[in-house]
C-alpha cells in the first residue's frame, strides 16, 4: 500500500509517499538509483544486496545490523536508517575497501560491495576484533571468484588493524570517522539515537491496532519475500517488529514457575545474544552459526520461524524440545497452544485469520540441551535433518524430564513422545543413546528431496540422536564408544 | 594520486560504481523483457495462449518463432538449437515466448500467466547411456588410440576396471545473463551484452535477424562472472533482446532471474564413463582403456569442442605407453550443457585418478607413490602425438610433497585413524598437467586495436573479456612495457566488435595469451615509430632509444642517460609530426595443427603443471566432512601479476572443491532441475574453504607472452583432490571397504557409505 514512510539514507533523511510492501532492493536501484546494491539471488542466499540497517534496539540504544535488502520491505525502513555502498563510497575509498583491493578480494566485483558492507557492518557492531569473528560476519556473503583466500587475508587485516576499537557507541563511530572506514558526516549520523530520527518516537498501539485487523503480520520477511519475490501492488501488511518492545526476551514467574518469554519480534540474533538465553542455556551460542547467516538471523524472528511452517525449521525443533507454549492473540481474545499442536499439515496451522503469534515462552529450568543439524553445506543452508532434545536431570542422575524433537522427516516438525518415553527415568549410558537412536530412526516418514533420500534422513535420524546423546552427556565420553 | 598496484577495475568494484548490464541507466521507452519456458523435458504443444496475460497487462507485446525474420537457430555447429521452441520443446527451460513490458516486474508476471495450449509430455532420455544405445549421438564420436591396450593388458600383473560418473556443475556467476539492445535506423542492433564472445554473439544475431553481421555491433564492459556459462550460452538472450528491440524500435533489456537463470542455461557436462586399467607390481601403468558417455543435452552447443579435451586429457598427468580412449556425445532431454573452466579436462581427469584410486588399493601402495612412479616426463609423446617439452610434473608434485610435509603428514593421519572412531582423516595429491590453447585450432586467433591519444594517454582494445580474471590489468601491463608509456596512462576499452572484429570467446584459459600478445604486437608497433621519431629528435638512432614507464632514455655506451622527454611529449612531437599513432595487430597462435582422421597433433602450444594436496577430516557419527588443509604448488612460470594470478588458482581451487564435494546438479527422474535456485544449489561458502598453501614454480615459459602461463583453468583440477581425501578417511573408517566414484561427493553418499547403505548403482 503507499504510505508516507519516513527514514533515513545515507545520512539524508526522507520523508516519502512509496509503496510500503515493495523491497527495498528494488527502490534503490529502480527508484532511488543507487545501483550499487546488488541482486544475486532474490532469497537471501548471496549477500549481493547487503546494506546496514540502524534502528533501535530493545533497551532503546541505537543498533546497527547487516540485512538483505532483497528481503526486506520498504515499510521496515520507518524510523529507521539504511546505509548502503553509495553511502560508504561517498568519501572515496575507506580502509575496508583498500584492504580488499590490496589482497586482491575483487575479481568480478559483483559480490563486492555486499562484502564491504559485511565487513564495515562488523566493525560497526562493537564485535571482538579477530580474524575468525570477522570471517562470520560475511558468512552471508558468497563469493563465486576469490575462493575467499583473499578475503580472509583482508579480513585478518583489518581485525589486526582495528583491534583496538572502542566498544562504546559515539566513541566507535569517531574512531571509525578519524580513521575514515565511515565518511565523517555518514558517522555522525549513525551514531544518532533514534530520537533524532525523522518521525520522532516509534508507534506502538497504531501497529498492534494493524496486526489485529486482519492483515498479514509480517516477522523479518525472511521467508515470506523468497516466496513472494514481487509483492502486487496494494498488499499492506504489519511489520511484527516496529515497536521495539516486541524484541524484548524476558524472564518470567509464572504458577511458580520461571519461564523465559519471548516477544513477537525477537530474531535468532536477538535470541543467541541474549544473556537471559545464555544463562538458562550454556552453549546455545555455539548452535548459532548453524542457523541461516548473519544477516538472515537478524531480521528472522522465531514466531516468523515457526508460522513459516517448514517442517525443518531450526527455530521451531529448538522450541519444540524447550517445551514452548505460544501465545496466540488476536483482536478480542488470546489463548494458548504447546507449538506442537500449532502443526496440523504441510505448511498447515492451527491459527485463523486474524491470529498471530504475540509472544513464545518456555520453562528455564532445564538441565541441558543439545541441537543437531546435517545440511549439505555446513554453513548458511537448510537442515536435511535436525534433532533437537532439552532434559532436567534428577537427583539420583537419572533424566527426570525430557523433551526431544526432529525436523526434515515429516510434514512438520516433530515431537517425539516414544523417545521422551524412553527417556524419562532412565540413567543415561551408552545404551540408552543406542536405544535412543533407534526409536528416532523409527520416527517419521522421511521423503526423498533435493536435500536427501529417506534412506539417508532415516540414518540421521538415528546418527543425530547419538550425537545429541554426546552432547547431552559429555563426562560419559560416548564418542568413541559409540562408533566401536 | 593512483596507487599503481591496484586495479582500476577493482577500485570500481569495492567502491559499487562498476556498471553491469543491470546498472546500465535506462533509456526512456525502454521495455523489460520476461520469457515463457518449457515446464518439462521433452513434450509437443499446439500453441500458446496470451489471453490471460492481455487481460491483465493489456499494453504486454509477445513473440514467438514465427516473429523470427531470420533464422530460428542458435547452434555454432550443428543446426540443433532453436532460439524459439516451435512445435516441440526438447529440455526444461527452452524459450517458448518472449513477452515485453513496460518493467521487468510486468512482463515476468505476464510471462507466468502464458499457457500451453495442447502441451503433451513425451517421452525424456536422461541418461547419456541410455541415449547411446538408441545411437541419440551428436556427432562425431571420437577415439584416440596408442600403442595396443589389448596385447599390454596380457603383460599385466594388475587389470582393473570400473565406473566413474560426475555430475555437472551450476557456474553460479553472480551476475546473472542478460542484454541490451537499442535499434539502429538501418534495421541493425546495438547490443551490450554479458558475453564472453561479442563476435559469436554478433554472427547469431545477424542470423536470427536476418541482416549482415555489419549491421550488428556488440560491445561487452565486464562481466559479473562468466566461467564459461556466457560463452555460447549468451547468444540466446542477447537475439531475443535484439529481436524485441527490431520489431519494436525501442530499446529492451532483457536480464534473468536466478532461478530462470539456473533453469534456461546450461552448465558443465556430466559424464558416466568406463575404464581398465593395468599396471605392473611395482605400480607402473602399462594400459588405460576408457569410454565416456558425455551427457551433452539436447543440442550441441560446445559438447564436440569439449569431448576432445576430455580424451586429450585421459591419462591425467601420467605416463602411459598403451592407450585407447573413446568419447560419445549423448543426446539427452537436458538443457545444452556447455563449457565451463576446465572444458571437459576435470571430468577426463577424474576418471584416471578413480582409476588410480582403485589401483592403488588392490596393490597395497599409497597413492601417492603410485602417482609419482608414473608422472609424465621430459620427452614422453602423448596418446595424441603431441611431444612433451619443458615437463614440470615431478618439480611441482615434489615441491607439493615437500611443502605439506607428506610423509610426516600421512604418519600423523595414519596414527590418528588408529586411535579415533568417531574422527577420521584423509589426504590425497593431485597432480595436474592441462593443455594450452583452444582445442578447436581456429579459434586461436586474436586481434588488438591501440589507440595512442595526443595528449599521451591510450586506449587498447582487444577481443578479450574482463569477466574478473584481470585480463584487463594483465594487458595494461603488457602494453605499457611495450609502448614504455606508464601504467596509469593505458585505459583498457570495452570489447566491442567494431573495434575489433572476428574475435573468439574469451576461454580456454587463453585470453592473456592471445591479446596479450595482439596487444604486445600493436604497442611494439607504436613504439617503434615513436622510437624512429625520438631518435631523429635526439640525433641519435632508434636502437639506442629506451622508453620506460612513461620516460624517454638514451643508451650512452652502456649507460641510460635520461633525455627529459616524456612519452606524452613524444607522443604529442609524434602528432604534430604527422606519425601514426594507432596500430592494428593480429595474432595466431603458431606451430598447432591437428588432423581429426589419425587423431594426431600438436593442439597445444604448451602445458600448465601443478600438484596439491588437500587433507579432510571425516565426522563419523554425522558422516560430514571438512577440509583442513590444501597445499598446491602451481606451474606460473614468470607471473604479470602475482596478486591476480593468485586469486585465480584460490578460486579455480574453490570451484572445482565445489565441484567434486559439494555441488550436487540434482534433477528429478522426470528431468526438472530441483537445484534451481542458491538455496537448493550450494556453492562453497568461506566456511567450506580450507587454509590454502600455495606457491608457485616461476621458470619462464618462454612460448607465452612475457614468459608467463595460462592460469584460468588447470587449478580447478586441484578441487578433485578433495574428494579422494574424503575417500581416503572413509576408506579408514571401513577398511577394506572398495571406495566409490560419483563425484560430488556428499554427505549424503559419506553417511551411507559408513552405514553400509550406499545405493547399489553408485559408480564403483
Amino acid at each position: 500500500m503507499i504510505r508516507n514512510i519516513k527514514f533515513r539514507l545515507n545520512g539524508k533523511d526522507q520523508n516519502l509517499e512509496l509503496r510500503e510492501e515493495a523491497l527495498v532492493l528494488d527502490w534503490l536501484r529502480n527508484i532511488a538509483g543507487l545501483k550499487g546494491t546488488k541482486e544475486g539471488c532474490r532469497e537471501g542466499d548471496c549477500g549481493a544486496c547487503l546494506a546496514l540497517l540502524g534502528g533501535q534496539a530493545p533497551d532503546g540504544s541505537m543498533e546497527w545490523r547487516s540485512v538483505t535488502t532483497c528481503t526486506l520491505a520498504m515499510g521496515e525502513l520507518e524510523n529507521r536508517h539504511l546505509v548502503t555502498i553509495e553511502g560508504l563510497a561517498s568519501a572515496g575509498l575507506t580502509p575496508v575497501m583498500e584492504a580488499m583491493l590490496d589482497e586482491g578480494a575483487s575479481q568480478c566485483g559483483f559480490c563486492s560491495p555486499g562484502f564491504v558492507l559485511a565487513l564495515t557492518g562488523y566493525l560497526v557492531s562493537g564485535a571482538k576484533m579477530d580474524p575468525v569473528e570477522a570471517m562470520l560476519a560475511v558468512e552471508g556473503n558468497l563469493c563465486r571468484c576469490t575462493g575467499y583466500g583473499s578475503i580472509r587475508r583482508a579480513a585478518k587485516r583489518l581485525a589486526e588493524d582495528f583491534s583496538d576499537l572502542p566498544f562504546g557507541l559515539k566513541e566507535r563511530f569517531s574512531v571509525l570517522a578519524d580513521r575514515k572506514v565511515l565518511p565523517k558526516a555518514l558517522a555522525d549520523s549513525m551514531a544518532d539515537s533514534k530520537a533524532d530520527m525523522p518521525g520522532g518516537s516509534v508507534h506502538k498501539s497504531g501497529q498492534t491496532a494493524s496486526m489485529q485487523n486482519g492483515s498479514i503480520v509480517l516477522g523479518g520477511g525472511t521467508d515470506y519475500f523468497v516466496q513472494n519475490p514481487d509483492p502486487e501492488p496494494g498488499l499492506a501488511p504489519s511489520f511484527s517488529d516496529q515497536d521495539p518492545a516486541s524484541r524484548r526476551i524476558k524472564e518470567k514467574v509464572l504458577g511458580g514457575k520461571t519461564w523465559i518469554c519471548l516477544g513477537r519480534a525477537v530474531t535468532e540474533s536477538d535470541f543467541f545474544a541474549s544473556n537471559i538465553i545464555k544463562k538458562a542455556l550454556p552453549g546455545m551460542e555455539r548452535y548459532e552459526v548453524l542457523v541461516a547467516s548473519p544477516p538472515i538471523r537478524n531480521r528472522a524472528t522465531l514466531a516468523g520461524n515457526i508460522v513459516n511452517a517448514s517442517p525443518i525449521a531450526d527455530m521451531s525443533a529448538m522450541l519444540i524440545a524447550l517445551g514452548a507454549e505460544l501465545e496466540i492473540s488476536s483482536k478480542d481474545a488470546s489463548r494458548s497452544l504447546p507449538i506442537e499442536n500449532i502443526f496440523l499439515g504441510y505448511k498447515k496451522l492451527d491459527l485463523k485469520p486474524g491470529e498471530y503469534i504475540n509472544e513464545i515462552r518456555f520453562p528455564a529450568d532445564w538441565s541441558r540441551f543439545a541441537f543437531e543439524k546435517v545440511s549439505k553445506r555446513e554453513h548458511l543452508d537448510i537442515a536435511t535433518v535436525n534433532v533437537a532434545i532439552a532434559v532436567k536431570m534428577g537427583a539420583d542422575g537419572c533424566i527426570a524430564e525430557v523433551r526431544c524433537s526432529a525436523g526434515g522427516v515429516a510434514a512438520i516438525p516433530l515431537r517425539l513422545k516414544n523417545a521422551e518415553a524412553l527417556l524419562t527415568g532412565a540413567k543415561p549410558s551408552l545404551d540408552l543413546a543406542k536405544k535412543l537412536g533407534a526409536v528416532y530412526a523409527e520416527s517419521g516418514s522421511p521423503m526423498s528431496d533435493v536435500r536427501g533420500s529417506s534412506v539417508y534422513r532415516k540414518r540421521l535420524l538415528e546418527r543425530l540422536a547419538w550425537a545429541a546423546c554426546i552432547r547431552l552427556w559429555p563426562e560419559l565420553k560416548l564418542e568413541e564408544e559409540i562408533m566401536a | 594520486m593512483s596507487n599503481n598496484k591496484r586495479n582500476p577495475d577493482s577500485i570500481l568494484n569495492v567502491l559499487g560504481k562498476t556498471v553491469y548490464i543491470d546498472d546500465v541507466p535506462e533509456t526512456s521507452g525502454m521495455l523489460h523483457a520476461g520469457i515463457v519456458v518449457s515446464p518439462s523435458a521433452h513434450g509437443r504443444f499446439a500453441g500458446l495462449d496470451f489471453s490471460k496475460a492481455l487481460e491483465r497487462y493489456p499494453d504486454i507485446q509477445f513473440f514467438t518463432a514465427k516473429d523470427i525474420p531470420g533464422q530460428n537457430e542458435l547452434s555454432t555447429s550443428e543446426p540443433d538449437e532453436p532460439l524459439f521452441a516451435d512445435g516441440i520443446w526438447h529440455y526444461q527451460g527452452e524459450i517458448l515466448a518472449l513477452i515485453l513490458g513496460p518493467s521487468r516486474s510486468v512482463a515476468r508476471k505476464a510471462a507466468a500467466l502464458v499457457s500451453i495450449i495442447g502441451r503433451e509430455d513425451m517421452p525424456a532420455i536422461l541418461d547419456p547411456r541410455a541415449a547411446y544405445e538408441k545411437g541419440m549421438f551428436i556427432p562425431s564420436p571420437r577415439t584416440i588410440v596408442s600403442g595396443d591396450t589389448e596385447a599390454a593388458f596380457k603383460n599385466c600383473d594388475l587389470v582393473i576396471s570400473g565406473r566413474a560418473d560426475s555430475l555437472g556443475q551450476e557456474h553460479v556467476y553472480l551476475e546473472t545473463q542478460g542484454a541490451i539492445a537499442m535499434p539502429g535506423d538501418d534495421g541493425g542492433v546495438r547490443l551490450l551484452s554479458g558475453t564472453q564472445s561479442p563476435s559469436g554473439v554478433q554472427a547469431i544475431v545477424a542470423r536470427v535477424l536476418g541482416v549482415p553481421m555489419h549491421r550488428v555491433e556488440v560491445e561487452a564492459r565486464r562481466l559479473g562472472g562468466a566461467f564459461g556459462g556466457k560463452e555460447d550460452q549468451a547468444s540466446g538472450w542477447a537475439a531475443l533482446a535484439a529481436l524485441g528491440a527490431v520489431k519494436t524500435g525501442r530499446p529492451v533489456k532483457l536480464y534473468l532471474n536466478r532461478r530462470d537463470d539456473m533453469i534456461a542455461t546450461g552448465k558443465r557436462h556430466p559424464y558416466s564413463s568406463d575404464y581398465k586399467i593395468g599396471l605392473k607390481k611395482d605400480g607402473t601403468i602399462l594400459a588405460f582403456e576408457a569410454v565416456y558417455y558425455q551427457n551433452s543435452g539436447a543440442s550441441a552447443d560446445l559438447s564436440p569442442a569439449v569431448i576432445p579435451r576430455t580424451l586429450f586429457h585421459a591419462a591425467g598427468t601420467y605416463e602411459i605407453p598403451n592407450i585407447k580412449v573413446s568419447g560419445y556425445m549423448c543426446r539427452t532431454n537436458f538443457v545444452p550443457f556447455t563449457a565451463f573452466r576446465g572444458f571437459g579436462g576435470p571430468q577426463g581427469f577424474f576418471v584416471i585418478e578413480s582409476a588410480l584410486d582403485k589401483a592403488a588399493a588392490a596393490l597395497g601402495m599409497d597413492r601417492a607413490e603410485l602417482q609419482k612412479k608414473n608422472l609424465i616426463k621430459e620427452g614422453h609423446k602423448t596418446h595424441y602425438g603431441m611431444s612433451f617439452k619443458d615437463v614440470r610434473a615431478a618439480l611441482c608434485f615434489d615441491a607439493c610433497i615437500k611443502q605439506s610435509d607428506y610423509k610426516k603428514l600421512r604418519a600423523e593421519i595414519n596414527a590418528f585413524n588408529l586411535s579415533h572412531k568417531a574422527q577420521k582423516r584423509g589426504a590425497a595429491l593431485i597432480p595436474v598437467c592441462f593443455g594450452i590453447s583452444f582445442t578447436k585450432i581456429m579459434l586461436n586467433q586474436g586481434g588488438a586495436l591501440v589507440h595512442v591519444y595526443n595528449d599521451g594517454s591510450v586506449s587498447v582494445a582487444t577481443g578479450a573479456i574482463e569477466m574478473g580474471q584481470g585480463v584487463g590489468r594483465k594487458i595494461a601491463k603488457i602494453s605499457a612495457m611495450a609502448l614504455g608509456s606508464s601504467l596509469d596512462a593505458i585505459r583498457i576499452d570495452c570489447t566491442r566488435t567494431s573495434t575489433v572484429a572476428n574475435t573468439v570467446a574469451t576461454a580456454a584459459s587463453t585470453g592473456t595469451d592471445i591479446n596479450g600478445m595482439a596487444a604486445q604486437m600493436a604497442c611494439t608497433e607504436i613504439n617503434k615509430r615513436l622510437k624512429s621519431l625520438a631518435a631523429e629528435k635526439l640525433a641519435t638512432v632508434p636502437e639506442k632509444i629506451i622508453m620506460e614507464n612513461g620516460s624517454v632514455f638514451v643508451m650512452d655506451g652502456e649507460a641510460k642517460k635520461e633525455t627529459g622527454l616524456s612519452f606524452a611529449r613524444l607522443v604529442g612531437m609524434a602528432y604534430e609530426s604527422r606519425t601514426d599513432l594507432s596500430a592494428h595487430a593480429f595474432y595466431a597462435t603458431p606451430g598447432l595443427y591437428y588432423d581429426i582422421k589419425t587423431e594426431r597433433g600438436n593442439p597445444f602450444l604448451y602445458h600448465v603443471y601443478g600438484a596439491a594436496l588437500v587433507t579432510a577430516t571425516v565426522d563419523t557419527i554425522r558422516g560430514t566432512y571438512r577440509f583442513d588443509q590444501a597445499f598446491m604448488t602451481h606451474d606460473l612460470a614468470k607471473s604479470i601479476d602475482e596478486t591476480i594470478d593468485l586469486g585465480q588458482v584460490e578460486g579455480a581451487f574453490a570451484q572445482g572443491l565445489g565441484w567434486a564435494c559439494l555441488e550436487e546438479l540434482k534433477f528429478d527422474q522426470n528431468g526438472r532441475l530441483l537445484a534451481n535456485t542458491l538455496s537448493t544449489y550450494k556453492v562453497p561458502d568461506a566456511n567450506f574453504m580450507p587454509d590454502m598453501h600455495i606457491e608457485f614454480l616461476r621458470k619462464p615459459n618462454p612460448l607465452a607472452v612475457a614468459n608467463s602461463k595460462a592460469v584460468g583453468e588447470p587449478p580447478l583440477i586441484y578441487g578433485l583432490a578433495g574428494y579422494f581425501a574424503v575417500m581416503d578417511a572413509l576408506k579408514a573408517a571401513r577398511p577394506g571397504e572398495e571406495g566409490f566414484y560419483d563425484l560430488p561427493m556428499t554427505p549424503e553418499k559419506a553417511m551411507l557409505f559408513l552405514s553400509g547403505e550406499l545405493p547399489g548403482d553408485v559408480a564403483r
